[in-house]
């Protein structure tokens, strides 16, 4: 080869797709810890604890959830700036898209500009939710917690953020099982109809816990609601600290 | 009006044109390629079944060589080949595909080990050769004694033309895409490029050239029902008559073929056939071997077509809403080998028709397929009248194929001629006579013509449709041109042609429309098909006897006593309505094969006393040289090589040969 | 298949076609509906010749084939790119709009310069055998081998009709003008396989290892969902995502 190849589109693509499966990862994994509200006040105590280190530490360090908040900002910014590329960049492009999505009526076209709307979204939507975690990392808990989201209103930024991550994150693994996954091509088909199906089973699955959490934290919140501020205290505590 | 300089003008981007244009290429002309639509669309991606070579790799092919091709070719043509030409071809077909494999085409290749066909309804399984194996393989088609149809699935043409037109761009030859060559421009006997239409624009230009090629294809939509594309209108062939110079050949030789799914037209290939496929008729029962007894379906297009209308006619067809056809059934070959050999078929079933091959059967009606005759060329491709014009493929009438040519032989054909062809324009480029000297004034001259006739058009004042004009023309030649022509319907099929010409000299324009105006476009080409169309009438109302594709029921047998000619079609000058014909002696002291009973179809014809003089002397020849290896014994009889370029002249190596 | 079917009483088909002829500098794009009495297997390619013969004769499109194999006929037919010549209008609903196909260039009406594009990108990506000495290869001796699977595979990807439906299908190539879209992408798997082409994948990467290449592909599918020849493009461009991205 005489002339040097340029290795970043490569370079970028994987990346790319990479941040996108790390965050994807992620989301899932914290649902179910943010879940664990389901199973009552102390299990999610715990969870928060565990992040803080407590298990292992000899106290929870909550600047712990600082350092991951920080590192998951960093991938998201990574991923956005990377998927910016891909945005319509003037009014002629965007207006082409869109006719033609509106006349082709083509479900994975459909998702994609789905993909892109949620993403804008959560451009907003995620960086408000991550500032309040990386500011003020110990301000997790099951009244904390709740407090927020019902007192503080923030109910109305999961909400939009719920529906967002999981439609975003659902159709991206599609996507990105479509793009790298070495389906032969008589079977790929199949393969893709079941993915798809997965895809909304996992999207499905995802909105349901997290509304059923979502409910929780507002119930919680609303019970909570004249002693807002309060710290929960653990009812057969393990640690024998105060909750946050 | 702009005028475009170049060495060669190849007019056609099909098979022909672009290898012819490669050819040229390759020796250092500039060379540029004209096609009414971009170059991979012409219709040679249309070919499904196969390219006849005999290379004789496969079982069903082993023992092929160019000496069994030559034979089957000749008597596909029922003597009505220039045999010199078919032994070129012949000759060169292994060399063509063994080019067009490097080049990248994907051709069936020999599997190793057990395999079970279809042969006469029957199953039975073969065994191929370790040896063979990854070697190109080879289908049965009709006429054919070996298995020598080289294919790719059903889409051959598809995949050499595109791998041709691939070749074309990386050569870096232009391809002036939507460009319709309107009339050649000439003097003195001196074809020096053509006056030419864009069809985005409506524009003239004007191309000069020191060559010019005709390789426009064939003109089967004077029919009404065709396996041919829709621009398949002649217009090359035209162009060139309209010089009143060049001659077409055999312009009444038009072949049918058996399997156009009923009513579209659309062509089944004769694949289907080779690979096992039976005729069937209203009753599902199988006909063919009632008339053939030993090639039943594979007898050569002319008599499985001939067959199956006289089936029809004897009441045994399928009455259907569209009239009536008979079956092709492919069941038997199963699921599997439809699903790979047979996926454009398949496609064409389930789209056109609404049904799967694998469980039905397809309703199938002879349709006009293609056309021997066209530009009258020597054995080197040039027209043997106009200096400096050429042709090549389906448009000449290099004559390789005289009265019937064998399913397979056409693209090989095109490949073939593309090869010679293209070196003839080079050597003659080279050579002093293709030195050009021509004035602007003579195209100017040209170009104001053309103008005149189309702004004609636009104001005949007259009340004529072009389209009204062309659906009486296909009808008349569908209905009284067809499979089985007689003297009577033939003049009433002249005399109708002719006065649609003279209406064609009125036709009313509906439509102003800036840029190529589709209706301009019919108007003008309504006209030119009309002549080609006289040709094709008038030459077999003369042709008073049957020979292959053409058979008259009034003249039923083959006449060789008569008819060992070639009938050369001219249209004196812009006025005349109707063409003038001449004929063309085929020597019989000259052929390798003299004329005899073709195998399959009538027994029946009249023979010629040279055939047995010539027969004789043959005979004695063979038994003096007794022993002698076969080219040899060959080029005795009758020498072809010195015809060729020189690096096409080698033998070709077969599986077996010494290296 | 045995029996005739019984002549249901004919549709009335509302044909609006999108039409605008770039030559006349009075044309302005427009849609126009035509009626047309709907007749027994009639196709769009029927019906357009008969609106042309009966109705408009500058009406402008373009047929070759008319049998489903030479992609002349793309347009965009009830919102989806799609071959007219095979589209029976009793698949249809009665009223039909049909426009060219977008991303490529308007020639009139209908027509569109698909083979213009379809040059221009094969010239881009080179999409013939590159081979050392192709010229002296003697065409006189046995050919060499090939693995007839091998054969195979490569005619399942050599299907490819150039018809442009799916350009016309795709998002990115409505964004993006230098995309080379499915069926380059296609096109250079299938030289990628022949082993007659003697290039390296860093060669290839030269070719199509940028946005207007495999990694402008945003996986859409469009282009493997609207393919009139089922050509497995998802397939193929993943396969070449992975090849690229390791080179
Ligand atoms: C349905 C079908 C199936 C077939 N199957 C087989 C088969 O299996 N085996 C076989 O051997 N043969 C087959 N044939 C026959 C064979 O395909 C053709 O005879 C052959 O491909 C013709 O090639 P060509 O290059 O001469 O012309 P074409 O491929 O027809 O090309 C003609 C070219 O000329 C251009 N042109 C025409 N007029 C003009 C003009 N006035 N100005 C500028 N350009 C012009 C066109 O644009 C086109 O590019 C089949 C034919 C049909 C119709
Ligand atoms: C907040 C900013 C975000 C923006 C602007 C954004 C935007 C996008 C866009 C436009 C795409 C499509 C890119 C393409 O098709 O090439 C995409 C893909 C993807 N996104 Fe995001 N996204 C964001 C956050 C997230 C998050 C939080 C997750 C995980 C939950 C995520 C997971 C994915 C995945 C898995 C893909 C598929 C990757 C690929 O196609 O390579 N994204 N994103
Ligand atoms: C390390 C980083 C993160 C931490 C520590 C974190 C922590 C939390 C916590 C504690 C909650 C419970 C509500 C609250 O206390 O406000 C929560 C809820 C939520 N988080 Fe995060 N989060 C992180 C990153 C993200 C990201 C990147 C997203 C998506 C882009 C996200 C989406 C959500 C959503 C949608 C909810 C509401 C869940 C529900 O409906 O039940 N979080 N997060
Ligand atoms: S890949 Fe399919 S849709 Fe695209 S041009 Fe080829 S045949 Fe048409
Ligand atoms: S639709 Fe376009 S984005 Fe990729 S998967 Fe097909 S090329
Ligand atoms: S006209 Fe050839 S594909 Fe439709």
């Amino acid at each position: 080869m005489a002339k040097q190849l340029n290795l970043w589109p490569a370079r970028m693509d994987v990346l790319q797709s990479l941040t996108g499966l790390l965050l994807v990862m992620f989301i899932w994994g914290h649902m179910f810890f943010e879940s664990s509200i389901l199973l009552g006040k102390d299990a999610m105590l715990w969870v928060t604890r565990m992040f803080e280190g407590a298990h292992v530490l000899d106290k929870p360090y909550p600047i712990l959830v600082s350092g991951a908040v920080a590192a998951v900002f960093l991938l998201i910014a990574v991923h956005a700036i990377l998927a910016l590329r891909k945005f319509p960049s003037s009014y002629s492009q965007y207006h082409n898209l869109h006719r033609h999505i509106g006349a082709m009526r083509h479900a994975d076209t459909t998702l994609w500009y789905v993909q892109v709307i949620t993403g804008f979204a959560m451009f907003f939507l995620a960086s408000t939710h991550l500032f309040v975690v990386f500011v003020q990392p110990d301000n997790i808990g099951p009244y904390a917690s709740s407090d927020r989201i019902w007192s503080g209103r923030f109910w109305i930024l999961y909400v939009l953020l719920l529906i967002s991550v999981h439609l975003h994150a659902g159709v991206g693994m599609y996507r990105l099982a479509m793009k790298w996954w070495p389906f032969k091509a008589q079977t790929a088909p199949l393969a893709r109809q079941r993915l798809k199906l997965a895809m909304w089973c996992v999207i499905g699955f995802f909105l349901v816990l997290g509304s059923a959490s979502l409910l929780t934290y507002m119930k919680i919140g609303y019970d909570h609601a004249d002693r807002a501020g309060e710290r929960y205290k653990p009812v057969s505590s393990s640690t024998g600290q105060a909750g946050h | 009006m702009q005028i475009i300089y170049t060495d060669v003008l190849v007019i056609g981007g099909g098979l022909a044109g672009q290898r012819a244009a490669i050819g040229a290429k390759r020796r250092g002309h500039d060379v540029i390629v004209l096609s009414l639509v971009p170059a991979k669309r012409s219709h040679s991606s249309a070919a499904q079944g196969g390219m006849q070579a005999s290379l004789g790799n496969c079982l069903g092919a082993a023992g092929d060589n160019e000496d069994i091709h030559f034979t089957d070719t000749v008597r596909g043509s029922d003597w009505g080949a220039d045999q010199q030409v078919v032994r070129m071809f012949a000759h060169t077909a292994p060399k063509a595909i063994r080019e067009l494999t490097a080049w990248g085409v994907p051709w069936n290749r020999v599997q190793r080990g057990d395999h079970e066909i279809t042969v006469n309804g029957e199953k039975q399984t073969v065994t191929e050769a370790d040896a063979a194996h990854g070697l190109i393989t080879s289908r049965n088609f009709g006429g054919t004694q070996k298995w020598r149809a080289c294919y790719v699935s059903d889409g051959t043409g598809h995949a050499m033309l595109y791998t041709m037109s691939n070749q074309a761009i990386a050569e870096n030859i232009p391809v002036h895409e939507r460009m319709e060559a309107m009339a050649l421009i000439h003097e003195d006997g001196r074809c020096c490029g053509a006056i030419v239409r864009n069809l985005m624009t409506g524009e003239l230009l004007a191309y000069v050239a020191k060559a010019t090629c005709i390789a426009t294809g064939g003109f089967g939509r004077i029919y009404r029902v065709s396996t041919n594309a829709v621009i398949n209108e002649g217009m090359g062939a035209a162009i060139a008559l309209e010089t009143g110079i060049a001659t077409l050949g055999n312009m009444e030789a038009i072949q049918f073929h058996p399997t156009g799914i009923s009513p579209a037209g659309i062509l089944v290939t004769e694949g289907c056939r080779g690979d096992g496929g039976l005729l069937l008729d209203a009753r599902e029962h199988r006909f063919m071997p009632d008339y053939e007894a030993e090639k039943a379906e594979l007898a050569s297009r002319d008599v499985v077509s001939r067959r199956m209308e006289e089936h029809i006619a004897a009441g045994h067809g399928v009455q259907s809403r569209f009239g009536e056809h008979l079956w092709l059934d492919i069941r038997l070959l199963g699921k599997q080998h439809i699903n790979t050999n047979l996926r454009e078929v398949k496609e064409i079933c389930q789209y056109f028709l609404g049904i799967d091959p694998v469980t039905q059967l397809i309703p199938v009606r002879p349709a006009q397929h293609y056309s021997m005759g066209g530009v009258r060329t020597n054995h080197r491709g040039e027209s043997p009248q106009l200096r400096g014009l050429f042709s090549a493929g389906e448009s000449a009438c290099w004559d390789m194929h005289g009265f019937n040519r064998l399913g397979g032989n056409s693209v090989a054909e095109t490949v073939v001629a593309g090869m010679i062809v293209g070196e003839t324009m080079a050597d003659f480029c080279d050579s002093p006579s293709g030195a050009l000297n021509i004035s602007t004034a003579l195209v100017e001259k040209f170009g104001r013509h053309q103008q005149q006739l189309l702004s004609g058009i636009s104001d005949t004042g007259g009340s004529e449709s072009a389209f009204e004009l062309l659906r009486l023309m296909q009808e008349t030649m569908t209905g009284n041109v067809g499979i089985f022509r007689h003297g009577e319907r033939l003049q009433e099929a002249v005399t109708t042609l002719q006065s649609l010409q003279q209406r064609s000299q009125h036709i009313r324009l509906r439509s102003s429309a800036a840029g190529a105006n589709p209706e301009l476009v019919a108007a003008y080409r309504v006209q030119r098909m009309l002549k080609l169309a006289q040709c094709v009438a008038y030459g077999a109302l003369q042709r008073t006897e049957s020979r292959g594709a053409h058979f008259r029921a009034d003249y039923p047998q083959r006449n060789d006593l008569e008819w060992m000619r070639r009938t050369l079609a001219r249209w004196p000058d812009d006025n005349a309505m109707q063409p003038t014909l001449e004929y063309e002696a085929l020597d019989i002291m000259n052929m390798e094969i003299p004329p005899g009973w073709r195998g399959y179809g009538a027994k029946d014809y009249i023979e010629h006393p040279d055939t047995a003089r010539r027969q004789q002397q043959i005979d004695s020849v063979l038994q003096r040289m007794e022993g002698a290896n076969r080219h040899t014994q060959q080029e005795t009889l009758m020498p072809f090589k010195h015809l060729l370029p020189p690096h096409l002249r080698g033998n070709n190596q077969r599986l077996g040969d010494e290296q | 298949m045995k029996q005739i079917p019984v002549k249901q009483l004919a549709r009335t088909l509302h044909i609006q076609i999108l039409r605008h002829n770039p030559c006349d500098p009075q044309s302005e794009p427009r849609l126009q509906t035509f009626e047309l009495e709907e007749a027994d297997a009639m196709t769009l390619f029927i019906a357009l010749s008969d609106i042309r013969e009966n109705q408009d004769p500058s009406l402008q499109f373009d047929f070759v084939c008319r049998a489903g194999i030479c992609g002349s006929c793309g347009m965009i037919i009830n919102g989806r790119p799609g071959l007219a010549c095979r589209t029976l209008t009793k698949d249809l609903p009665d009223r039909i709009t049909l426009a060219p196909l977008p991303a490529f260039e308007l020639i009139g009406d209908l027509s569109v310069n698909t083979g213009k594009w379809m040059r221009g990108m094969s010239e881009q990506l080179e999409t013939w055998v590159h081979s050392q000495g192709l010229e002296q290869t003697s065409i006189d001796s046995l050919e060499t081998t090939m693995e007839p699977e091998l054969a195979e595979q490569l005619y399942e990807l050599e299907r490819c009709i150039e018809c442009g439906c799916c350009i016309a299908a795709c998002g990115t190539a409505q964004m993006r003008e230098d995309f080379v879209g499915a069926v380059g992408l296609n096109q250079i798997t299938r030289f990628q396989l022949d082993p007659r082409d003697e290039r390296s994948d860093a060669d290839y990467y030269q070719l199509v290892g940028d946005d207007s290449g495999v990694f402008g592909c945003m996986t859409l599918l469009g282009c493997e969902d609207m393919c009139p020849k089922q050509l497995p493009l998802a397939t193929q461009i993943a396969f070449l995502r992975r090849r690229m991205a390791s080179v």
